[in-house]
Order: structure tokens, then C-alpha cells, then sequence
């Protein structure tokens, strides 16, 4: 197979210029094919060798596969200037969190910047859902899992967003978990809420009871948009965008009442 | 705290949904839950142009913004109907010999037959949509709100907001110049200002038997009526059920022996859906005044009976509510015929309105199904009513 002409390549280190050879076979002894070494080498151009190396190293160790990592840095390549002590700590403490293995590898994957997330920040988190959301131990492996962006969140928006299920909708933790609540913007979760309320499809129980039954959580938030519209509030796009921008006013106005109010 | 104790129990509002749920659900089957919505949501305004103030600026500042007058759309509309239909009874007749533009016409008139269906068959279509009224909405959709109403050089208000479907029972009430008009239940008196702005009443009775609600149909008519158009206005507080008795002879005798007819709107109380829906205050689904509401379909059929009392023969009624219940809508006008027939032996004919649908379609979204009458539900994306009016003309 032809090699691919030189100007193809992206800027800076050419094919082999003397100081990339070194440094490149360090990367494929580490695991890394050739084609993945020379882009590995492409980022950060003027970070020091070991530190690339050490940082590449580190994320393998994680059990993150050559590729995954690549891409992981080629999506954030600021990882690399990280002190390796500090990357490993972090992975440690998100292991300790109940990330292991392949969960851990997704949620990196997924939102990288989770490795960025100082400890202090992470064991807030972790002390909301477990201590005020009463999330079980495997509760909490399961949120973190499918939504390791909790783990970023203000302790304060998760528990907003935690007390509206949980006291507005009436749904138990359980549900919760399975409907990824997490991975729904609040904003979101409030429009399909309100908007199947509205509608007379939704209601919240009142002592354990409702007088109709009320979609699953799960489907509420999972379905695409227009699924959401044809089999749960049977409506149109055009009603849900007008529905949308009357409910953020409203939102808005009832806002700045409140702020009127405390100063009153 | 103070109010604690005498807070109700269940919040008014939660009756009324409740009570809408298990009514409107039976009625309006599918329907139902984007007219929740629709009640349950901010409502869309129209700004009915003050045709008494110095408001040419109106329109010029309302345009841009994509606003537009629904009524003069409606009747141009009507109008290009109507020369459809005259030029559709053409094409009909040489449809024959048409070779390529033959498709594309048949689809044209296809597209066009059912409004020239509704022009054939309501001769007076454009003349029935009184342009003198002017109301500015934005499209559907748009949820732009207007700004509040401002005063010209002499103090008269430019435009007033008011639900845009109300405007519908006043144009249903054809007024022609000089008419006495009657506005039996008139406070606050959004539709009182509507009928004026036709500029064809001749006098104009406007009645309302709460006299706190009186205040600001006076408020209204000082803010956007000059001087001699108010003279022409006489306001009172009786109970409309007794019109007939307080009032119904000098009214005949000062409507005169002529030929100017006395129009009658009869826009009775009822159960304001929307409002009972939404706001705690004076809601008529309190417990307390459980009483006050199982006789709101009574109290509408008196009012009505007085309202067809009080026109000539020839003349027209418009009843209205703004509520969805076929208790208060097409069964008040039933047991109205009823009655009128047996125990006044006067005939009644109901008008056909369903030409305001086609009209207006735009600009409302309206229920198919109804039996008499016509009601606008309330809708997202066009957020008015709900408004039911149904015409009636005393033989
Ligand atoms: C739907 S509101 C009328 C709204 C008014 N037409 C407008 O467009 O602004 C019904 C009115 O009926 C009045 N009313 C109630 N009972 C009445 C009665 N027995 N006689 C006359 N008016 C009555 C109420 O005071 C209330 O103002």
C-alpha cells in the first residue's frame, strides 16, 4: 500500500523527525499501533515525552483500551498536562465510588471531564444521592454508571431535580434509577411533566393513589420527542414548542415575583 | 395563620378540573386533553381597535410585529369567496373543452369548493362580518403579548385587550345602522364596547344587575367612548329576567313603531371554564356555592327567555357563554325553543353560523360537533375561549 504523501499529514511533527522516533516506540511498547502513537503525538505537541507517556499509561491502566484512551484524549487533550499522581487518584476514588471496570471506562468515555472533578466535589455528590435521595448502595453504582455526570453536578441541582420526582411526580427511587433521571436536563423533565399534566395524563398521587394511571418515568424521558408525543400525550409539535416557550415565561415571571416578594 | 380556617379543603380548582374531567372527557373525546391545556395555559388576547381615539398608529406599530386584523382577513376572505363561487359556476360550465391546465384547475376548485359550497349558501357572508370592527392578534403560535392600552391626545384609550373570541357573538349580531341594541348581561363590558364600535347602534341598553360590575362597564365607556357616543348608551342594574316587566314597554316604545329592530345579546353568567380552571378567586366550584351553580342553566334559560321576549319579530338573539358545558350551551337554547313555542307561541329559527367557521378558522380553533350553535375551544396554538354562540331569529 502506498504511503500517504507527506503534506497529508497533519501539521507539526513530520513522519519521523529524530525526537518523535523515541517517544513513538515508547507509545507502541505501551500498547499503542503506530497510527495511534502518531496521533497520540499530534496532541500537545510541546508537552514533554515522559509526561505523555505517563499520562497515556495511566489511562490504560484505568482499563480503558488503547483507542478509547486516544480518543478520550483526542477529545480532551488537557488530560495529558494533568500530574499522573493526581490522574490515578482520581481514578482510584471513582473506582471507590463504585466505577469499576467497564463502568468506569464508559463514564470516562462519556464525560471525561469526570477526571478533572476534584475529590472534595465528587464525595459531595455522592453524600447527596446516598444521604438525602436515600439511594441504596447498588442505587447509587447504577446512577453513577449510566449518569457519571452527577458526579459534576452542584450538589444543590441534583437534589432540585431529585425532590421534583420524588415529591411532585410521586416516583421512588427505584424508578429514578431506571429512567436515567439524571441524564435529563431539569428543564426537560419539567416540560414533559407539566405538559402531560396539563393534558390530564399525569397526576400527582396523593397518598400512594392516583385516579388514572401514570406513565413510567422511564418512558416519560426516554422516548424520543416525537414518540413522547404521539403514544404518551397524543398531541403535536406544534402545541409541545408553543407548550414550551408559555411554560418558560410563566417559569421566568414566577420568578421574578419570587424576587419581588423577598423584597416586599 | 388568618385564612387557614377558612381555606377550603380541596382548592376550587382541583373541583373544577375534576368536574371538566369526567364532563368534557365524555364530550369532547380526544379533544379533551389539548383543550386542558389550552385552559390550564396562558390565554391569547386580541387588541379590538378603539375606533373612537386617535389610534392610526395601531395598526402601523401592530403589523410589523405580525399581527393582523382577523376581522377585515375574514371578510376579504369572504369577499374573494364569493366572487370564487360566480366564477366556479363559469368553470363548471366549460370544464369540457380544458386540456393541460385541466388537473390543476379541477384541484383549485376542489380546494375552493367547500367555501363556495358555505358562499352559496349564506348569500349575505361578506356582509355579515361588520368590518368597522377591527381586532389585531398575532398568528397562531406566536405568543407575543400586547402591550397595555394607551391614551390619545384626548384621553381615549387606543385598543382594548379582551379574549378574541368574544368578539365572535358581537359579530354574529349583525347590527345594522340605527338598530336599538340590548346587551342584557353587559359588565365589565368588553362586548358593549365591541357592539358600539360598529358605530350602527342606534341606542344601546346596557344591563348588569351587580352593581360593582356596573362600575367598570362605566369605567370602559368613559375610557374609550367619546361623550355623544356614551349619551347614546343607557346603563342599568336590573335583574335581566325581569326586562320584560321594568323595561320592556318603553323599550318597545322607544325603539318605535319603525323599522329599527331591537338586537339582543344575552351573554349569560356560567361556569367561566377558564377561569374556574385556573384562579382560586370567586370560583364557582367552592364548595359554598355548590347551590349557585346547579341553577346556572336554569338562571341562563330565564335569561334567555327574557333576552327573546325582548325582540321583535324579525329581530335576532345572540346567545353566549364561555363555558364548554352542553348543559349551559346547547341545551339552554333547546329548552329556550321550547318554551318560547308553547308557552309564548312564538317561532324561533335558529341561524346558521357554521360560515364562521370556514371564516375563521385561522384564527380559532373551533368544535365540529356542535348541535346548535358554534363553540371555539381553546387550543395552544391558538389560545381563546372557549366561546359558545348560537343566533336565533324570533319569526
Ligand atoms: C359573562 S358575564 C358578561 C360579560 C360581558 N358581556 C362582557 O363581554 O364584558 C355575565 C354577567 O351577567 C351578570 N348577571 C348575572 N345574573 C344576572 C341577572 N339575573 N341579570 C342580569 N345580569 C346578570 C353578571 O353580573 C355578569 O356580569
Amino acid at each position: 500500500r502506498a504511503l500517504l504523501p507527506a503534506r497529508a499529514l497533519p501539521a507539526g511533527p513530520g513522519p519521523c523527525p529524530r525526537r518523535g522516533c523515541g517517544e513513538a516506540a515508547a507509545l507502541r511498547a505501551a500498547g499503542f499501533s503506530q497510527e495511534q502513537a502518531r496521533r497520540l503525538l499530534a496532541l500537545q505537541p510541546r508537552l514533554g515525552p515522559e509526561q505523555r507517556e505517563a499520562a497515556a499509561a495511566q489511562l490504560l491502566l484505568l482499563g480503558l483500551s488503547a483507542e478509547a484512551a486516544l480518543a478520550l484524549l483526542e477529545r480532551s487533550p488537557a488530560l495529558l498536562r494533568l500530574p499522573t499522581e493526581r490522574l490515578r487518584e482520581r481514578a482510584e476514588e471513582l473506582r471507590r465510588l463504585g466505577l469499576d471496570g467497564g463502568r468506569l471506562e464508559r463514564a470516562v468515555r462519556r464525560s471525561p471531564q469526570l477526571l478533572h472533578v476534584p475529590r472534595k466535589r465528587l464525595r459531595a455528590a455522592v453524600r447527596l444521592l446516598r444521604e438525602r435521595c436515600l439511594f441504596t448502595a447498588e442505587q447509587l453504582r447504577e446512577v453513577l454508571g449510566t449518569c457519571p455526570a452527577v458526579l459534576q453536578e452542584e450538589p444543590r441541582t441534583l437534589h432540585h431535580q431529585f425532590q421534583y420526582a420524588y415529591f411532585r411526580m410521586g416516583v421512588q427511587q427505584k424508578e429514578m434509577v431506571k429512567a436515567r433521571l439524571f441524564q435529563t436536563p431539569f428543564a426537560e423533565l419539567r416540560n414533559r411533566h407539566i405538559f402531560l399534566e396539563r393534558r390530564g395524563l399525569y397526576e400527582t398521587p396523593h397518598k400512594g393513589q392516583t385516579q388514572i394511571s401514570n406513565p413510567k418515568l422511564k418512558d416519560i424521558l426516554q422516548l424520543p420527542e416525537e414518540d413522547f408525543l404521539a403514544s404518551l400525550a397524543y398531541s403535536t409539535p406544534e402545541e409541545y414548542e408553543v407548550f414550551k416557550k408559555l411554560l418558560a415565561r410563566e417559569e421566568e415571571e414566577k420568578e421574578e415575583e419570587d424576587v419581588d416578594a423577598l423584597y416586599t | 395563620e388568618k385564612w387557614a380556617s377558612t381555606a377550603p379543603r380541596i382548592a376550587s380548582t382541583r373541583l373544577a378540573l375534576h368536574h371538566f374531567d369526567t364532563s368534557y372527557s365524555l364530550r369532547l373525546g380526544a379533544l379533551w386533553p389539548s383543550v386542558r391545556a389550552g385552559l390550564l395555559c396562558e390565554q391569547k388576547y386580541g387588541a379590538l381597535l378603539n375606533n373612537f381615539a386617535a389610534a392610526d398608529h395601531v395598526p402601523q406599530e401592530l403589523e410589523p410585529l405580525n399581527a393582523a386584523d382577523f376581522v377585515s382577513e375574514a371578510s376579504q376572505k369572504a369577499q374573494q369567496w364569493q366572487r370564487g363561487a360566480a366564477v366556479g359556476a363559469v368553470a363548471r360550465g366549460c370544464q369540457e373543452g380544458s386540456g393541460e391546465g385541466r388537473t390543476v384547475m379541477q384541484a383549485e376548485m376542489m380546494a375552493q369548493a367547500e367555501m363556495m359550497a358555505q358562499a352559496e349558501m349564506s348569500p349575505p357572508l361578506g356582509a355579515s362580518i361588520s368590518s368597522k370592527i377591527k381586532c389585531y392578534t398575532f398568528p397562531r403560535g406566536d405568543i407575543t403579548r400586547f402591550r397595555p392600552a394607551r391614551p390619545d391626545s384626548l384621553g381615549l384609550l387606543d385598543y382594548y385587550l379582551m379574549d378574541a373570541a368574544s368578539l365572535l357573538p358581537v359579530l354574529a349580531l349583525n347590527v345594522q345602522p340605527g338598530d336599538f341594541v340590548l346587551d342584557l348581561c353587559a359588565a365589565p363590558g368588553g362586548k358593549t364596547l365591541a357592539l358600539l364600535q360598529t358605530g350602527f347602534c342606534g341606542h344601546l341598553a346596557a344591563n348588569d344587575i351587580s352593581i360593582s360590575r356596573t362600575k367598570r362597564l362605566y369605567q370602559i365607556l368613559h375610557s374609550y367612548v367619546p361623550r355623544e357616543v356614551r349619551d347614546t348608551v343607557s346603563v342599568t342594574s336590573y335583574d335581566g329576567r325581569d326586562w320584560d316587566q321594568v323595561k320592556g314597554g318603553t323599550f318597545h316604545k322607544g325603539a318605535g313603531a319603525g323599522s329599527v329592530l331591537l338586537q339582543v345579546l344575552v351573554d349569560v353568567p356560567c361556569t367561566t371554564d377558564r377561569h374556574s380552571a385556573t384562579e382560586e378567586d370567586n370560583n364557582i366550584f367552592h364548595k359554598r356555592r355548590t347551590k349557585e351553580r346547579q341553577m346556572l342553566p336554569m338562571l341562563q334559560l330565564q335569561l334567555l327567555m327574557a333576552g327573546i321576549l325582548a325582540a321583535k319579530p324579525g329581530a335576532e338573539v345572540v346567545y353566549s357563554t364561555c363555558s364548554l358545558s352542553p348543559l349551559q350551551n346547547e341545551c339552554v337554547v333547546e329548552r329556550a325553543l321550547d318554551i318560547a313555542e308553547a308557552q309564548f307561541n312564538i317561532s324561533i329559527h335558529v341561524e346558521d353560523l357554521s360560515h364562521f367557521r370556514t371564516l375563521f378558522q385561522e384564527t380559532f380553533s373551533f368544535f365540529s360537533d356542535c348541535r346548535l350553535g358554534e363553540l371555539v375551544l381553546p387550543h395552544l396554538t391558538a389560545n381563546f375561549g372557549p366561546m359558545y354562540f348560537c343566533k336565533l331569529r324570533r319569526m
